[in-house]
């Protein structure tokens, strides 16, 4: 089953550790975040254009990450979007936070999550 | 491909974002849907079905325009692309350039190769040289005050002297009554002491030095302790202060040293001192013994004996003028110094490096010309491949890059082969120094200082700067003025116009460096055959000799000296053997005269050069008899006193008359003498030929020499040479020799055993190393120049192609084709040789002092350099005029 996010959820912060987790490593475009998302949740999350890029831009307003345009040999130029420093604290911030919150509701499920 | 983009903008429509930013969203957008348009086609999706789960990508789960609208847009930063904003992107389009440079290099490796060499030597060359120049000619001495320290010599006119040294008694006047200086020091550099009593007996270098030297330059010991001033007032040594040399290669740098005894002149000294490392002063010295005022030796109180250096620190504020006329004034009191004797200060650093100057002034002169012809040269390439990239630039121009753009593109390249032509410049400098420091004997003053250094390098970096502008000023010659119509078109016949005047131009100047160049190295190749085609008065080859140094004074000595000559007699193919204590390459001692026949005015007394010599000295070394007799062993103490003079003194004393039986006192002066009788009046019994007894390029001076048995003065002749002539090769009968010589006196030390010939070639090592440095940056100059003629010349009958074509069809020769290219080349070189000879003129001027015997308009070497000039260049363009004549007259005519 797939569950398209929604604004609840990205008011959650969730969606936002995501894409902040998808970029650690290296920059990317719109379209490969969206691929990884729901490839990696093994089609269990997806993002929809409307909400993906507002995320993004709302994310680079906030100056965690940042946008730019590049162009390389033989292709169109693309949008890559990379972590900021900030971005970078706040994405460790959140994980501690997210560990936490599913450690505790395993606690109260009995659900063990490896 | 569905339109994605008009449904976007219809979408966000009503954010009425500014039209970049909407342009960019719809962009970004369209582009992610584009993706998932083709991934759902190639699913299997329908293209209708595709399109649709597209377009509902956009509103839901709710509408992109409702999302959007609660982000503040962040604000952009600029693309990392090329050509979208002009004004903003430099940075981007600075590394861009850099990649296209480098790609333009790679698609013709012969011009980068050519270019970064050519650059590489001239700025390597360069640089190696100012490094040179820096460390040793213009690095102040690293002593306290060092501004404010200079030598002071005595100068006379009347008796011909330029640099003469101070007496012990003069020293004492200038201390005792000059107002000038606040510290006035003596050293006496360059003797040896004997060294015995550990191993093998050996020599050792010594500077003396007095009381206030070291306070002076404020040099501290580094280890141990300096002379104190009590030790200043008894001439034995007792105590010693060594040189950080010494002490790291001799005594094995033991931290233990103080108080070690050694047995230097058969006697037992102390090692009180180490001196730091002083690479600027004497850097051969082992032994720093001290030099006393009062008392003082016998020798050093006689005015006659002018040895002793003088420094002096000068009071702050005190000029060199003031102190000039001081001490002419104190050193004219004294009766016997001549009227018009005067007294002249040298900055200390001058007088210790004074002697490399002009060779290195000039090799750095030659250094700069290569850089002129190499950055010349490099300037033509680029120009005569600007014409060819001409279609290129003009399609950039058409596209809407402004000429600012190109112009960076430009300079960023002209940048990029500048920076690679430094790195690599660098590279050569350094290795070039490298080498210089491994040349033996190097006759460098302060070379272990020298190293590639900060100012070379900063005028490195601003030649190359220089270089980087006017080569994109050059590559850009002619582009504000190029229109699409004249670039593109079929191109026309050879270089004309502002660019072909400018390729003329550069070549010009190219010869007329090279030209300048190969005339310097021709008058010093002129120069130095004359040198070593001077008749040195005696015959070098096949001779030997020993430096002895020994402890026997005076009469004690006399059986040595005999036994040493007795047993060197009897070695197996030695001819002749014989004393003198001339040493070879250095010029002798001084010796005034008082002639018998004329009254002599004791202010300007005559001089020449003396030496003490044994009765075979002259069959010995090879010099010719011009009248009279040798000496013969009858000539001792028991036997009326002779003499022998050279040509020279029979010349200017005697002109035209027969010197043989006139009589002349001789007073030979110098350290050593140990008492001041008058001289006896000697008998002259012949005259030989000029021996060159300093370098080659030394003028022959009146000399007088002496039998050593008949010495009224009583001088020490503590130290003699033994010269050897043998057949064959000399230098195998070293370890005979110094047995025989151990066989009179086991601790008598034999170090210097050296051919006479190889000390005369060191005499004019100087001379040498510079004609071979400048020679081969005239080669180097020369090669460069080729290049660069061969370059223009083939890049412009290339040019011209179609021109021959036509040419050949109406009925030219090949011949005539050659010749016409020929003739243009010509006349390049014959405008180059013009303006290259009137510069050589200008130039060559300031050298004359290093040649010899070759006026600085020798017109021989004018004559070689433009021929050898001419030959090359008319042989640089003879292969593309050959080429150009080779060329198929249809091919040519269709090419283009």
């Amino acid at each position: 089953m797939t569950i398209p996010l929604t604004d609840r959820e990205l008011k959650k912060g969730s969606a936002e550790l995501l894409i902040l987790s998808l970029l650690k490593d290296r920059p990317r475009h719109g379209y490969e975040i969206g691929q990884l998302i729901e490839l990696r949740s093994r089609g269990a999350l997806r993002f929809n254009v409307a909400s993906l890029y507002p995320l993004l831009y709302r994310l680079e307003t906030r100056g965690w990450i940042r946008g730019r345009w590049v162009e390389k040999s033989g292709q169109r130029r693309r949008r890559y979007y990379r972590l900021t420093p900030a971005g970078k604290k706040i994405l460790a911030a959140q994980r501690d936070g997210w560990r936490e919150f599913v450690e505790a509701v395993g606690r109260i499920t009995g659900i063990e999550y490896a | 491909m569905p339109d994605f983009k008009t449904e976007i903008r219809r979408l966000i429509a009503e954010l009425n974002l500014s039209p970049e930013h909407e342009a960019e969203i719809v962009e970004e957008l369209s582009q992610h849907l584009e993706e998932q348009f083709e991934k759902a086609a190639s699913e299997g999706a329908s293209e209708e079905k595709a399109k649709q789960l597209a377009l509902e990508e956009l509103i839901q789960p709710c509408s992109l325009s409702a999302q959007l609208k609660r982000v503040k847009m962040p604000s952009r930063l600029p693309s990392l692309a090329v050509g979208a904003n002009k004004t903003s992107q430099r940075f981007a389009g600075f590394w861009d350039d850099i990649r296209f440079g480098i790609r333009m290099l790679r698609k013709q490796p012969g011009f980068a190769v050519v270019a970064i060499l050519t650059l590489g030597i001239g700025i390597g060359a360069s640089t190696a040289m100012l490094s040179l120049v820096q460390d040793v000619l213009l690095r102040p001495l690293p002593y306290a005050h060092s501004n404010r320290l200079y030598a002071i010599w005595a100068s006379s006119e009347s008796t011909g002297q330029s640099q003469v040294a101070a007496s012990g008694p003069e020293f004492v006047d200038y201390l005792e009554q000059n107002r000038s200086f606040a510290h006035i020091a003596e050293y006496l550099p360059l003797f040896t002491f004997t060294w015995t009593g550990d191993g093998e007996p050996k020599l050792v270098n010594c500077t003396a030095a007095s009381e206030q030297f070291f306070t002076m330059l404020g040099i501290r010991p580094y280890l141990g302790r300096l002379y104190e001033p009590h030790e200043y007032t008894y001439l034995e040594n007792d105590t010693l202060v060594v040189s950080y040399r010494f002490w790291k290669n001799q005594l094995g740098g033991d931290p233990h040293v103080i108080g070690r005894v050694v047995h230097f002149e058969g006697q037992n000294q102390t090692i009180v001192g180490v001196l730091p490392p002083m690479s600027d002063l004497f850097p051969n010295t082992d032994v720093w013994p001290k030099l006393t005022i009062r008392p003082s030796w016998p020798y050093m109180q006689w005015r006659v004996n002018k040895f002793l250096r003088l420094v002096g620190e000068l009071r702050p504020g005190v000029t060199t003028a003031m102190t000039e006329e001081d001490l002419t004034a104190i050193l004219r009191r004294v009766p016997e110094e001549p009227r018009d004797v005067r007294v002249h200060l040298v900055p200390l650093k001058d007088d210790l490096v004074g002697s490399v100057r002009m060779p290195l002034y000039a090799t750095l002169g030659a250094a700069a010309l290569i850089l002129m012809v190499a950055g010349i040269n490099v300037a033509a390439l680029l120009l005569a491949r600007m014409v060819k990239r001409e279609s290129e630039i003009a399609i950039r121009l058409s596209l809407g890059a402004g000429l600012p753009r190109i112009a960076q593109q430009l300079v960023t390249e002209s940048m990029l082969l500048s920076a690679i032509g430094c790195t690599v410049g660098l590279l050569i400098a350094w290795s070039v120094l490298r080498l210089l420091a491994r040349v033996p004997n190097l006759p460098l003053p302060r070379m272990d200082s020298v190293h590639l250094n900060g100012p070379a390098l900063l005028v490195t970096i601003a030649i190359a700067t220089a270089m980087t502008v006017v080569f994109g000023w050059i590559s850009s010659v002619g582009f504000s003025r190029l229109n699409l119509f004249s670039a593109l078109r079929p191109r026309g016949l050879g270089i004309t116009g502002r660019r072909g005047l400018s390729l003329a131009l550069l070549v010009i100047g190219e010869i007329a460096c090279a030209v300048v160049l190969t005339v310097s190295v021709c008058l010093l190749v002129h120069s130095f055959w004359r040198v070593i085609h001077v008749d040195p008065g005696f015959q070098p080859q096949s001779l030997l000799r020993v430096y002895l140094r020994t402890n026997y004074y005076g009469e004690n000595g006399r059986a040595f000296w005999k036994g040493v000559l007795t047993e060197a007699a009897s070695l197996p193919g030695v001819r002749h053997v014989a004393l003198s204590d001339w040493r070879p390459g250095r010029d002798a001692a001084t010796a005034t005269f008082v002639f018998e026949d004329r009254p002599n005015d004791p202010t300007r007394l005559r001089s020449g050069e003396g030496s003490w010599v044994s009765d075979d000295f002259f069959r010995t070394v090879g010099t010719s008899l011009i009248a009279g007799r040798f000496f013969t062993q009858h000539d001792d103490d028991k036997a009326p006193p002779v003499v022998i003079i050279n040509d020279e003194a029979a010349r200017r004393f005697w002109p035209g008359q027969n010197p043989i039986g006139k009589r002349v006192g001789v007073n030979y002066t110098g350290p050593g003498r140990r008492s001041e009788a008058a001289p006896r009046l000697r008998e002259i019994v012949g005259v030989v030929g000029n021996i060159r007894h300093d370098s080659l390029d030394a003028p022959p001076a009146p000399a007088v020499y002496l039998p050593y048995l008949q010495d009224e003065t009583n001088h020490d002749m503590a130290t003699m040479s033994l010269f050897l002539r043998a057949v064959g090769n000399v230098m195998a009968l070293a370890d005979s020799v110094r047995d025989r010589i151990h066989a009179v006196e086991p601790n008598q030390p034999v170090q210097n055993v050296q051919s006479v010939a190889d000390m005369v070639s060191q005499s004019i090592a100087t001379r040498r190393y510079t004609l071979i440095l400048v020679g081969v940056f005239a080669a180097v100059g020369l090669l460069l120049a080729a290049v660069g003629v061969y370059g223009v010349i083939s890049y412009a009958t290339s040019q011209r192609s179609r021109e021959f074509g036509i040419r050949m069809a109406l009925g030219a020769t090949r011949g005539q084709l050659v010749s016409h290219v020929l003739r243009s080349s010509a006349a390049l070189t014959a405008f180059g040789s013009m303006v290259g000879i009137v510069g050589s003129l200008l130039l060559t001027q300031s050298f004359s002092s290093l040649l010899f015997e070759v006026s600085p308009l020798d017109l021989f070497s004018f004559t070689t350099a433009v021929m050898l000039l001419a030959f090359v260049s008319v042989g640089a363009s003879l292969l593309p005029a050959c080429r150009a004549a080779r060329v198929d007259p249809i091919v040519a005519m269709r090419s283009e």
